[in-house]
C-alpha cells in the first residue's frame, strides 16, 4: 500500500453517483477505474486487480447478487454494496453471497469514507498478522488470548472470547447473524440468532463504556454487526 | 297414486285409466263378440275363446288393469250369451261349458293381471331411463355453468321441465344467510326462508304438507350437500295441492346433490380467481413500490452526495456556498426519508407487511436507533434505562428500530436544545411497556390521539419538519406487534409517548459450562 495507489473499481450504472464516489475516493488518495455496467465491471476488476470494489446492486445487465458470486469465485477483492434496495433481507443476501459491506442510498461523503478506509486498511493488514488490537481501552493480545480492559484483566468464556475473535478478525466488515453463528458456535446453530444477541450483549456489558450505546460493537439491526475499532 | 319420483306427471298410461278407457276397453269386446258371431258356424267354440282372450290381453297391454278387469267380465258375459248354448241367454246347458267360462274368467284376469304389470315395469324402466338421462344432461349443463346465476337457471329449468314443479334456490351471503337467488316461477311467498334456513343449518329435508288456507301448495326444501359443506337449498314449490310431498323421492336428493356441486366448484373458482387477483395486484403494488424506491432514491444519492463533497471540498468553498451546499444536502436527506416513510406507510396501510418475529436484546434496539440518529441528536442528551432483568422480546428488529427512531427524532425535533431525552421500560401484565419523554411543551391538549392520524402535526402549522407520518407508522407497526400506543403529557410537564409489546415465553439458552476463562494472567 505504501508503493503504489489503492486501485478501486466503481461499478455503477448511474453517472453523477459515480462521479461523486470517485472524486471522493480521489482526494482519498485512491486510483478510480468506472464501470457502468456488470460486465464491463468484471473485466475491469480482472484486470486493474483492484484493492476495493465498491458495486451498486441494481445494475442493467447483471444482477448485482451474481456480480459478486462470480467475482468471489475467484478473487478476494473486498466489496462495498450501493444498494437502494431497503429490505434487510436483501443486504443479508448480499454479505452472504460475499461482500463485505453495504451503503444504503442515500449516502453522505464521510460515510462511503469511513467504510472505504476500513475495508482498505483491513485488505492491507491482510497479511500483517498483527497479535495486538486495541480499542477503546481494551487490549486484545490474540495470540496469548488475553483481554485487558484499562490495563485489568477480562474474564471471557470461550464462546465470549471466540465471538469476540471473530469481530476482530473482520474489522469493519459486516459480519451476518448466519455467519457469526456458522463461525462460533457451528453449523447446527444458524436458526438460533438469539445466541448471538445475548452474547454480543454480554461482551459489550464487558468491554464498552455505555452497553446501551456501544461504540465499538454496532449493530447492523436486521442484518448482523460490526466491529468498529 | 302419483307415488314416486320427480317426473311422473308425464307418467299416466295404466295407472290413471279415463272413463274413455272403459269404453274403448267395452267396445273391443264388442267388436270381438260382432266379428266372431259370423263365423260362428265355422269356428270351434274353443278358437272364439281364444278371440277372446286375445281382446282382453291388448285391452291389458293398452289400456290398464282397470278395463281390463272389465273387459275379462264383459268378454265371458259375450262368449255366455252369443256362444254358449242356450244362445241368447246367460243359462249354461252343458256343465262343461262352467268350466269353460270359468277357466276362461280367470285366464282372462290373470292375463289381465300379467298384461298390466309387465306394461307398469316397462314403464319404469322407461321412466328410470329418462330419470337417468334428465340427472345427465343435469350434469352436463351443470358442468358448463360459469356463475352461480347460471347454475340457478339451469336447477330450476331442470325441476319445471321435469315435474312442472317450480323452484327457488337459496344460496348463503357473505353472512351465511341464506338469499333466494333465482325463484323463477315460484313466488317467494311460498318459500319460507326460516324453513330454508333450518334445512341448510342441519342438511336435511324438510317437507311442508299442503295447508288447506295455503292455497294448496306444497314445498319441499331440499339442503344442496357437496362434499365439503352444505351450499344452499333448493325449494321446489309443488304446483297443486293434488302433487303431494312425496314427489321428493331420490331423484331430487341426487339432484339437489348436483346442484350443490355446482355451486361448490364455482366457490372454489371463486377462491382461487380472488388469490389470484390479489397475488397480481400485491405483485404490481411491490414493483410500483420498490421502482418508485429506486427511481426517486438515485437522482437523491448524486444530489446527497454531490453537495456533501461541495461542503468538504479543498480549498474549502466561501462560507455561503458552504452553507448552501449544507442545505442542499441536509434537505435532499430529509425528502429521501419522507419518501421512505411513505413507502413505508402504503406497505403498512396495505397490510402487507408481516413482522420478521426474532427473539431480540430490546437494549440493542434502542442503542441502533440512537447510533442511527447521530446527528439529529446532537444538542439532547438521551439516556436509556431499562430493567436489567428484560427478558428477551420477540419482534421486527428493523421495525422497533424504526418506531424508537420515530419517538426519539420527534421528542428531539419539539424539546428545547440542550434537555434530556429518556427511554425507559418496565414489565407489566403480560407487556413490555416503553417509554420515551422529553422535557418539551408537550402535545396540545385534546390532541393527544389526533397525533397518530397520517399527515397530522402536533403543533399546527408548526415549522418544525416532518410530513407527519412517524407517529402513525409507529401506530402501524406496533398494532402489527400486537402491541398498543398512546402520547400523554406528563403531569410535571414534557411528553410521553408510550408503547406495549407483548412478553411471550423466550426460547432457553443453553449456557456454557465456565470453566475456561481466557484472562489476562493465563501464560
Amino acid at each position: 500500500m505504501a508503493d503504489r495507489l489503492p486501485c478501486v473499481v466503481v461499478v455503477e450504472d448511474d453517472k453523477q453517483i459515480r462521479r461523486f464516489v470517485r472524486s471522493t475516493l480521489e482526494s482519498e488518495g485512491c486510483q478510480v477505474f468506472e464501470a457502468d455496467a456488470a460486465r464491463r465491471g468484471l473485466v475491469e476488476a480482472a484486470t486493474r486487480k483492484p484493492d476495493l470494489v465498491v458495486l451498486d446492486l441494481g445494475l442493467p445487465d447483471i444482477d448485482g447478487l451474481d456480480f459478486i458470486r462470480d467475482l468471489r469465485s475467484w478473487s478476494e477483492v473486498p466489496i462495498i454494496v450501493l444498494s437502494a434496495r431497503s429490505t434487510e433481507a436483501d443486504k443479508v443476501t448480499a454479505l452472504d453471497a460475499g461482500a463485505d459491506d453495504y451503503l444504503e442510498k442515500p449516502f453522505g461523503v464521510g460515510e462511503l469514507v469511513a467504510r472505504v478506509r476500513a475495508l482498505l486498511r483491513r485488505h492491507a493488514r491482510g497479511a500483517d498478522g498483527s497479535a495486538q488490537v486495541a480499542f477503546g481501552g481494551v487490549t486484545v493480545d490474540l495470540s496469548r488470548r488475553s483481554v485487558l480492559r484499562d490495563g485489568e484483566p477480562v474474564h471471557l468464556t470461550a464462546l465470549e472470547y471466540r465471538l469476540l475473535s471473530q469481530l476482530l478478525a473482520n474489522a469493519g466488515k459486516v459480519l451476518t447473524h448466519r455467519h457469526l453463528l456458522r463461525e462460533v458456535w457451528g453449523p447446527s446453530f444458524v436458526e438460533s440468532n438469539h445466541y448471538v444477541r445475548i452474547y454480543v450483549a454480554r461482551l459489550r456489558q464487558k468491554l464498552e463504556a455505555d452497553p446501551a450505546q456501544p461504540r465499538h460493537i454496532l449493530t447492523e439491526t436486521g442484518v448482523g454487526y460490526r466491529f468498529q475499532p | 297414486m302419483n307415488s314416486d319420483g320427480l317426473p311422473t306427471a308425464p307418467l299416466v298410461g295404466p295407472d290413471k285409466p279415463s272413463l274413455a278407457r272403459y269404453v274403448v276397453a267395452a267396445l273391443a269386446c264388442a267388436g270381438t263378440a260382432a266379428i266372431a258371431l259370423p263365423l260362428r258356424e265355422h269356428l270351434d267354440v274353443a278358437n272364439v275363446v281364444m278371440l277372446f282372450l286375445l281382446t282382453v290381453l291388448l285391452v291389458a297391454l293398452r289400456a290398464g288393469r282397470g278395463p281390463a278387469v272389465l273387459s275379462a267380465v264383459l268378454c265371458v258375459l259375450l262368449f255366455d250369451f252369443l256362444f254358449v248354448p242356450p244362445r241368447f241367454s246367460f243359462a249354461v246347458a252343458d256343465v262343461q261349458y262352467v268350466i269353460t267360462l270359468g277357466v276362461m274368467l280367470a285366464v282372462a284376469l290373470i292375463t289381465a293381471q300379467l298384461a298390466t304389470r309387465l306394461h307398469r315395469q316397462a314403464a319404469l324402466a322407461a321412466r328410470g331411463e329418462r330419470e337417468m338421462r334428465s340427472l345427465y344432461e343435469l350434469a352436463r349443463a351443470l358442468a358448463g355453468a360459469v356463475s352461480v346465476e347460471q347454475v340457478a337457471a339451469i336447477a330450476l329449468h331442470f325441476v319445471e321441465q321435469a315435474g312442472g314443479h317450480s323452484a327457488a334456490l337459496l344460496l348463503p351471503d357473505a353472512g351465511d344467510a341464506l338469499v333466494v337467488t333465482n325463484a323463477g316461477d315460484a313466488k317467494e311467498t311460498h318459500v319460507d326462508t326460516r324453513l330454508a334456513t333450518l334445512s341448510y343449518r342441519k342438511g336435511e329435508l324438510i317437507a311442508v304438507k299442503a295447508l288447506d288456507d295455503d292455497a294448496g301448495h306444497a314445498v319441499s326444501y331440499v339442503p344442496l350437500k357437496a362434499p365439503m359443506r352444505v351450499r344452499g337449498v333448493l325449494a321446489v314449490v309443488a304446483p297443486r295441492s293434488g302433487a303431494s310431498q312425496d314427489a321428493v323421492g331420490g331423484l331430487l336428493t341426487t339432484f339437489a346433490s348436483l346442484v350443490g356441486i355446482a355451486v361448490e366448484r364455482l366457490h372454489y373458482v371463486d377462491v382461487a380467481n380472488e388469490a389470484q387477483m390479489a397475488m397480481n395486484s400485491e405483485r404490481l403494488r411491490t414493483s410500483i413500490l420498490s421502482a418508485l424506491s429506486h427511481d426517486v432514491r438515485t437522482p437523491l444519492t448524486a444530489i446527497v452526495g454531490l453537495a456533501d463533497s461541495l461542503t468538504l471540498r479543498k480549498p474549502p468553498l466561501p462560507d455561503d456556498s458552504r452553507q448552501a451546499a449544507e442545505d442542499i444536502r441536509d434537505q435532499a436527506a430529509r425528502l429521501s426519508g419522507m419518501v421512505t416513510n411513505l413507502l413505508d406507510m402504503a406497505r403498512l396501510a396495505a397490510g402487507r407487511t408481516q413482522p420478521r418475529k426474532e427473539w431480540q436484546v430490546l437494549e440493542e434496539i434502542a442503542g441502533a436507533a440512537l447510533q442511527l440518529l447521530g446527528r439529529a441528536l446532537a444538542n439532547h442528551r438521551v439516556t436509556i434505562d431499562l430493567p436489567a432483568d428484560l427478558p428477551l422480546i420477540e419482534f421486527d428488529a428493523v421495525l422497533i428500530e424504526r418506531v424508537f427512531c420515530n419517538l426519539i427524532e420527534n421528542a428531539a425535533k419539539y424539546s428545547p436544545d440542550g434537555s434530556t431525552i429518556k427511554v425507559e421500560a418496565s414489565v407489566d401484565d403480560g407487556f413490555v411497556h416503553v417509554r420515551v419523554v422529553d422535557e418539551g411543551p408537550g402535545f396540545p391538549a385534546g390532541r393527544e390521539e389526533a397525533v397518530f392520524a397520517p399527515f397530522v402535526r402536533g403543533q399546527l402549522e408548526s415549522s418544525i419538519a416532518g410530513a407527519g407520518l412517524g407517529l402513525a407508522i409507529s401506530r402501524s407497526i406496533v398494532e402489527a406487534h400486537g402491541g398498543t400506543i398512546r402520547a400523554i403529557n406528563r403531569p410535571g410537564g414534557g411528553a410521553e409517548v408510550s408503547f406495549t409489546l407483548p412478553l411471550g415465553s423466550p426460547p432457553m439458552i443453553a449456557e456454557e459450562p465456565d470453566h475456561e476463562p481466557w484472562v489476562a494472567t493465563r501464560g
